[in-house]
Order: structure tokens, then sequence, then C-alpha cells
């Protein structure tokens, strides 16, 4: 069985970013010094409307967070925080001076997931920053891994649909050029009723591969379901992304199969493009791009069809076996 | 383990060289400190004095002066109690005395 295509990478392994929020100069100080030896990378920011503003900006991996400071307290930050969509997977170590249950509980309820009362042990701070990033970063692999599927180690559907309707928002905010293709394997129920189960998995494995071997490296290429993939074209117009999928469709077709010299699979593409300005909303483009793959299947399969949703035609383009 | 009476008050963490320049940092800072503090008690700008005495509560005991820290809190307790400006003198009055000696440490050190 070939091996599995290397797991897209999400983040980066740059050194983890700490953002602290305090009022107090020392705290800023003492932090950094203890923290020397953990290869981290710091942010300060010295009340809560300057630290709302650096973690909307670096996304940071851990926020260490005063809770009692002057005009906006750590409170109102974390609950800020914690409503934002970009920052509320950021874990929040929650620094108080107060030792009353009652901050303690509001601030576990509104999402810290630690509480340390000044003044602090050093050690005990470093060792809870360490347990809060290593808990981050196993929360960010859990999350990955649950947008990879598993057999093909593509991006599944669900990374897709999310990606696909920020890709969309962004590229109709610009007027960028942008296009999506939905790739079908032809009679794929034939591969698996006359080769079985495992040659119907080595199938997708290497049309997965091919797809990550012809795209680049902004495009996006997920397993949409069953032997249905789609690849997001980000600022590629319907040309451009029609010479790829040609590439696509021919090393599909002419891939040769070890120990199953008789084999011969094809793929039909429908491809929904736009080279410029384009209302259509991304739901839509979706079916645009089904509809084109539906044409391409009953016009013969192994070939491709392409809508530029800027200019409304719809054409087939040329196969190799025509 | 210094009592109330010595004239020397130093870091516990006077020993640590991580911690050097940090700590000559904190009391080459100190004065001003000390200063803010009992300027805020002459002017009656009792908000300012419990910022400044709540920060030190905080940070002091980073720095190895967890009597200072201590001191720093009992002011910001009584400023919040709206204890009468007797009292928050005394208390203030303890604080810097602390300070002080902490300052005297250093001077006899270099």
């Amino acid at each position: 069985m070939p091996s599995l295509p290397p797991i897209p990478r999400l983040t980066d392994e740059a050194r983890p970013t700490v953002l602290i929020i305090d009022d107090s100069v020392d705290v800023h100080r003492l932090l950094k010094a203890h923290l020397k030896s953990e290869e981290l990378e710091f942010i300060s920011a010295f009340d809560g409307l300057e630290g709302l503003m650096a973690a909307q900006q670096h996304i940071p991996s851990l926020i260490v967070l005063d809770l009692d400071m002057p005009s906006m307290d750590g409170l109102s930050v974390l609950r800020r925080l914690k409503e934002c969509e970009k920052t509320q997977q950021v874990p929040v170590i929650v620094l108080s001076g107060q030792q009353n249950p009652s901050d303690k509980v509001a601030t576990f309820d509104a999402g810290a997931i630690d509480y340390v009362t000044k003044p602090f042990e050093m050690t005990e701070l470093r060792v809870r920053v360490r347990s809060a990033l290593r808990m981050q970063q196993l929360v960010q692999m859990l999350a990955q891994r649950a947008q990879i599927d598993g057999l093909t180690g593509l991006w599944n559907r669900t990374f897709f649909d999310r990606r696909w309707s920020e890709e969309h928002a962004r590229c109709t905010r610009h007027g960028h050029p942008v296009s999506i293709a939905l790739l079908d394997l032809d009679h794929f129920k034939l591969v698996n009723d006359t080769y079985g189960h495992p040659a119907g998995d080595m199938v997708l494995q290497t049309v997965a591969k091919i797809l990550q071997r012809e795209s680049r490296h902004s495009d996006l290429a997920c397993r949409y379901g069953g032997e249905e993939f789609v690849l997001l074209m980000p600022d590629t117009g319907t040309q451009e992304a029609t010479a790829l999928c040609e590439r696509v469709r021919s090393s599909v077709e002419f891939a040769r199969w070890a120990r199953l010299p008789n084999l011969r699979v094809t793929v039909s593409i429908g491809i929904a493009g736009c080279s410029g300005v384009c209302p259509a909303s991304s739901e839509l483009w979706v079916e645009e791009a089904d509809r084109n793959l539906y044409s391409a299947k009953r016009s013969g399969r192994n070939r491709i069809v392409c809508a530029d949703l800027s200019t409304g035609p719809t054409w087939m383009s040329r196969t190799q076996q025509g | 383990m210094h009592t109330q009476k010595s004239a020397h008050l130093q870091s516990q963490l006077a020993d640590d060289p991580e911690m050097a320049e940090l700590l000559d940092l904190f009391l080459s800072e100190l004065p001003k400190r000390v200063d803010t503090v009992t300027n805020a008690l002459r002017e009656r700008e009792l908000q300012t004095l419990r910022r400044v005495a709540h920060q030190m509560k905080g940070s002091c005991a980073g720095y190895g002066f967890p009597t200072i820290g201590a001191a720093a809190g009992s002011v910001e307790r009584t400023v919040e109690q709206g204890a009468p400006l007797e009292q928050i003198k005394g208390q203030v009055d303890e604080l810097v005395d602390l300070c002080q000696r902490a300052l005297n440490t250093r001077k006899s050190a270099a």
C-alpha cells in the first residue's frame, strides 16, 4: 500500500508567543526573567485595551492576564477575548492579587484555564505556563487531526467548507480571481467490485498524491467524500484552473497500478471559477462546480467542464480522448 | 531572617545571579516609588496610593522582598477599608521604612 502523503501543516513550528497583559512593569520583567529558559517570544501590553489589540494582531500561544487593572479590568478583557472568534482558543492564565474564591469562579467561568495569585512563586508559575502551552499544543493537534481525512491524508470536507467560506469572502471583497474544482473518479464502484476494497483505497490514495503533486502551495486539496475530491485554488482564474486540472486528469488517466496491470482509472472534473468580481454565494459556487461535474459525467466522463461565474457561458475542455 | 529592628533588608534572591540585573533595576526605581507613595499620602490621592501599593504587593515578593510586599498589602487594605488617614499613614510609614532599609543594604553592599 502506498504510504500516506504528508499531513498538511496548519501551524508553523515557531517559538510559542506569550502575551503578558499587566499594568505593572515589574510583572513583565519578572515573568520574562523567569521564563527565559523556556524558548518563548514575549509581547507586552500594559492595559486591557492594548492587550486586546495585541491579542487580535498576534494570536499568541498563551496569554498571561492580570485581573486588577485600571480602566478595563482583567475579567472584561477575558470575556472579550473569549467572545472573539480569533482569540477564543488562546489559553489564558489569570494573575490576581486577590485570594477571593468568587473571583476564581468568575474567572474560570469566563474561560480562563488557570488562576495564579500574586505574589506568585516563580517556579510554580513557570510549570503552569509550561503545562498550559503543552495542553494548547495537544488541543491544536487534535483540532488538526479532526480536519484531516484518515485514508488519504488530505484535508477533509469540514475543513474545506470552512476555508472555502473564508477564501470566498476574501476574494469577493478584494475582487480577486478564485476557482474551485470538484473531482469524481469514474466508475469507482467497478474498481471496488472488480479488484476489492484494498485496491479501491490504493486508488484513492494515489489520486490524492497526484492532486497534491499537481496543485500549488497556495491550493487546498481535500477529500470531499467517497471518491470525490475538491480543489480550492485561490487567486486563480478559470484558464489557469483548467490547465492545472487537465494535468491532474491526464496524470490519473495515464497512471499505471502496481500488481493491477489492467486497471485504468479516469476522473471527471467540474470547475467553477471567476476571473474578477463575482456576486455568487459560496454555496452557489459549489453547486455550479457540481453541475459542471455532472455535465462532464453525462458527456462521456474523463473530461473537464468549466464555468466562469463572472462571464456566464459554460464551456467544455478538450480531453485527450476527444 | 531580618528582624523589624534591623537597619538592613536584603533580598532573598540576592545570591541568584539570574536575578542580579532585575534586582538592581528594581532597587534603582524604588526611591521613585517611595516618593509616589509619600506624595500620594500627602496630597490625599488615595486611589493613586492604593494603585501603587497594589502593584508593590504583587511584585515585591517576586524580587525577594516579601515583607515589603506584605506591608504594601496592608496599605492597600487600609485604604480600601476607608480607614482613618492616621491609620493609613502608620502603614505607609512602615512600608517606606522597609524600602529604606532595602536601599540602605544596597548602598552598603556597593
